[in-house]
């Protein structure tokens, strides 16, 4: 008690907190802070559910697709007697990492839809359910383009079907490319030559999205593969592809902002009249249709030595930890059935990966989403494996370093070749 | 028991609070054992629920951290369960890999150019708003804004104003004049993590203004009257007075900094995802690549334990020299 005697009394009331015990309370703050560092462990609700109750997760959560699914699902629970469905929505960033900590936690979904890059780490990790043999007594494999549905192939075996189908075309702006005397670009020649004349004041004459991740990725392979390289041969194909952008980047003629630019953000370029050109897929049609600032039109990428796109889209899995495979098949069966799944496609603003749809609808006379349609003939998918995160990251590491200058592009190429190479061989 | 003044100076400071448990106590005057024990047990009763909650929120992924660190673990070993023991694999892994390096060289920028700022304009900030002036609290209130704002908030809102073609940043250099400065701070290569570093500091100044202030207002103003009846001037009570007893305190600021910084990630993730190119992959970024965007989830596990090695060693060293302060007052 002699500490207490000894200290003088705190009427000076001025000081809220003796400068001892803060430092004490700072002192183990520290500590715990330090300890609650960037811990990385994970956990999840059990998500236990009924027999006839299945699990459905996805990312489609825009507005606009709610009342379709909702519809779609409706119809499925009714032509499955007794089945409920319950759903559950992700940012599109979310679901992937949340199937992989559900792997974990045991809580997964008995279904989803997912981007159809996914199978690469999915399907090899036996997280998904063998549908070869369900598929082959359904039979309509065929009915669906080559490049959709060899995504959800690997090693011969069929691990998903394709929802929905979408590839990269190239917009323009009709008044701008008018007032420039420039007709739309059908080979890069005419391509870096439009967008050179094209760019004036304060307007690029292109637009595309570099950003670090799978976007970028997304929006360069075409460049690569239009080349007639392929990520086997990324030194050379990825360094020709790489030069093409970087050329365009130091003309000026495409804006050295792409590398921090989704393709949102290239879209709002173009819909704001800062980009003469831009690149992006379907799903930016509504929007476009919707306002009146800009006129546009659409043409297929142009191309190098073959036409190529990137092929994006959603897959139908059922995860291999369901034991409700069987209704959950089903549920996939009735959505694609070609009446539910042209209502649902229509209304969500989807291009169905199905040829035999194509000659429907207004697949077929919206002159527009017949570009997209007709361009799934060319569109690659990117099924490298499992290992894809790890090339993909290489060649948008690749991208960035060129475009912002950092990186010669056959050095950009060659960094990328080495961390990808090993990867393939795998 | 003795008076005694601090020794980095001569003048006598306010009396610290130490309190001292009876059994640990100097006095060693031991009250009777049964007593005693029943005191511990009661004790041990009383901190069970936080030991539980330390043990179950903080102990509980530590220890899982350690174990997923020492396994081979990608997304097939996740569902089927079976993790192989790959011994310091892992680690070897991770420290053989030029990006965890450059990472960790990009951290210490990080950390290193925020600290620096932060505490700076901290400071400045505290002993302006040590004196009273009129709507002192209102304006003290408002800088806290920055610092209650989430992350992805003041991570959005720095993308936007450093935006070059639309930025509110770039709009303010055109101007006043500065067009060849005018460019997107995010989007070059060499700027970028100057800019993410700005955005980090316009968040930690309020912090660190905070718990200053509080430092300073627990100052006995006798000791600056007597300065000054001394004849000492303002520099010279700063330079004398003000910072030799703010030491302690501004080390503790430092080292919560410290802390904090070094595992900032929702921020730069936010305003550049690590890029351009690799510019401003922080070592918390290097590890979320790749546990969650390349699934090798026991190395993302080794290189977040290493990580966490870090702001571990300085917060014990901290601690122990806080100990020993402690013994010897």
């Amino acid at each position: 008690m002699a500490n207490r005697a000894n200290r003088p009394p705190t009427a000076a009331g001025r000081g809220p907190l003796p400068r001892r015990s803060f430092l004490r309370i700072s002192g183990s703050g520290l500590l715990a802070a330090g300890l609650a560092g960037p811990l990385t462990a994970c956990g999840g609700g059990g998500g236990g559910s009924s027999d006839k109750n299945l699990l459905w997760w996805d990312y489609l959560v825009e507005d606009a697709r709610q009342p379709g699914i909702k519809a779609l699902i409706t119809g499925i629970e009714k032509s499955v007697p007794g089945l409920k469905i319950t759903r559950r929505t992700f940012p599109y960033a979310e679901l992937e990492p949340a199937l992989i900590k559900g792997a974990a936690s045991g809580d997964l979904p008995d279904l989803a839809i997912v981007d159809n890059t996914s199978m690469n780490s999915l399907a090899p990790q036996g997280l998904l359910t063998d549908l070869t043999d369900r598929v082959k007594e359904w039979g309509q494999a065929d009915a669906y383009y080559k490049g959709p549905w060899s995504s959800g192939v690997i090693d011969g075996k069929t691990y998903s079907v394709p929802n929905n189908a979408n590839c990269l075309a190239l917009y323009y702006n009709t008044e701008l490319l008018e007032k420039a005397g420039v007709e739309p670009p059908k080979t890069w020649d005419e391509l870096s030559a439009a967008a050179r004349k094209l760019t004036r004041g304060s307007t690029f004459g292109l637009a595309m999205s570099a950003v670090k991740t799978e976007e970028g990725v997304f929006q360069l392979l075409p460049f690569l593969w239009s080349a007639g390289g392929d990520l086997d041969t990324f030194a050379t194909g990825g360094a020709t592809a790489l030069t093409f952008l970087g050329e365009l980047v130091k003309a000026g003629a495409l804006s050295k902002q792409c590398v921090g630019w989704t393709q949102q953000d290239v879209n709002t370029q173009f819909t704001s009249g800062r980009a003469a050109m831009q690149i992006n897929g379907p799903w930016q049609l509504p929007g476009l249709k919707q306002q009146s600032k800009v006129k546009w039109g659409v043409v297929p990428l142009p191309v190098d030595k073959e036409p190529a796109s990137c092929l994006g889209g959603e897959n139908w899995v059922i995860l291999g930890t369901s034991g409700k495979a069987d209704q959950a098949w089903r549920a996939i069966e009735y959505s694609q059935r070609k009446k539910p799944l042209a209502a649902y496609l229509g209304s969500v603003g989807l291009l169905p990966a199905r040829s035999d749809m194509a000659e429907s609808g207004d697949w077929a006379t919206d002159p527009t989403l017949k570009v997209f349609v007709q361009e799934f003939g060319n569109a690659r998918p990117r099924a490298y494996g499992e290992h894809y995160p790890q090339m993909s990251q290489a060649m948008a590491e690749a991208l960035q370093a060129t475009l912002t200058g950092s990186s010669s592009p056959g050095a950009a190429a060659k960094k990328a070749a080495d961390a990808i190479t090993p990867k393939l061989s795998k | 028991m003795t008076t005694h003044s601090t020794r980095s100076t001569e003048l006598k400071v306010r009396e610290p609070v130490v309190f001292r448990s009876p059994a640990a106590g100097t006095g060693g005057r031991r009250r009777g054992g049964s007593l005693a024990t029943r005191r511990t047990r009661a004790g041990y009763g009383m901190s069970a629920p936080a030991l539980l909650f330390l043990g179950a929120t903080m102990l509980f992924p530590l220890v899982y951290n350690l174990w997923t660190s020492v396994h081979q673990v990608e997304i097939g070993d996740l569902v089927t369960g079976d993790w192989a023991f790959n011994g310091a694999d892992n680690y070897d892994a991770v420290v053989s890999e030029g990006a965890f390096w450059h990472a960790a060289r990009i951290s210490l920028l990080f950390t290193a150019g925020s600290l620096v700022f932060q505490f700076t304009i901290g400071f400045a900030l505290a002993l302006l708003f040590v004196r009273r002036f009129p709507l002192a609290g209102l304006f003290r209130g408002l800088m806290l804004v920055a610092w209650l704002l989430p992350p992805i908030v003041s991570g959005t809102l720095f993308r936007w104003m450093l935006d070059a073609d639309s930025g509110a940043y770039n709009e303010l250099l055109r101007t006043i004049g500065l067009d060849a400065l005018a460019h997107n701070w995010l989007t070059d290569p060499s700027t970028a993590l100057p800019g993410v570093i700005a955005a980090n500091v316009w968040v930690g100044v309020p912090f660190n203004m905070l718990l200053l202030l509080v430092g300073l207002q627990s100052i006995d103003p006798a000791l600056y009257e007597a300065a000054a009846i001394d004849g000492a001037g303002p520099w010279q009570r700063l330079r004398h007075l003000t910072l030799p007893l703010m030491r302690p305190v501004a080390a503790a600021v430092l080292l919560l900094g410290l802390v904090y910084t070094f595992k900032v990630f929702d921020l730069v993730f936010v305003l550049t995802g690590g890029g351009p190119v690799d510019s401003t992959t922080v070592l918390p970024l290097y590890v979320y690549q790749s546990a969650f965007r390349l699934f090798q989830l026991g190395r993302g596990a080794a290189a977040g334990t290493l990580l966490l090695l870090v702001p571990l060693l300085v917060a014990v060293a901290y601690v122990r020299r806080l100990r020993k302060e402690g013994a010897a007052a």
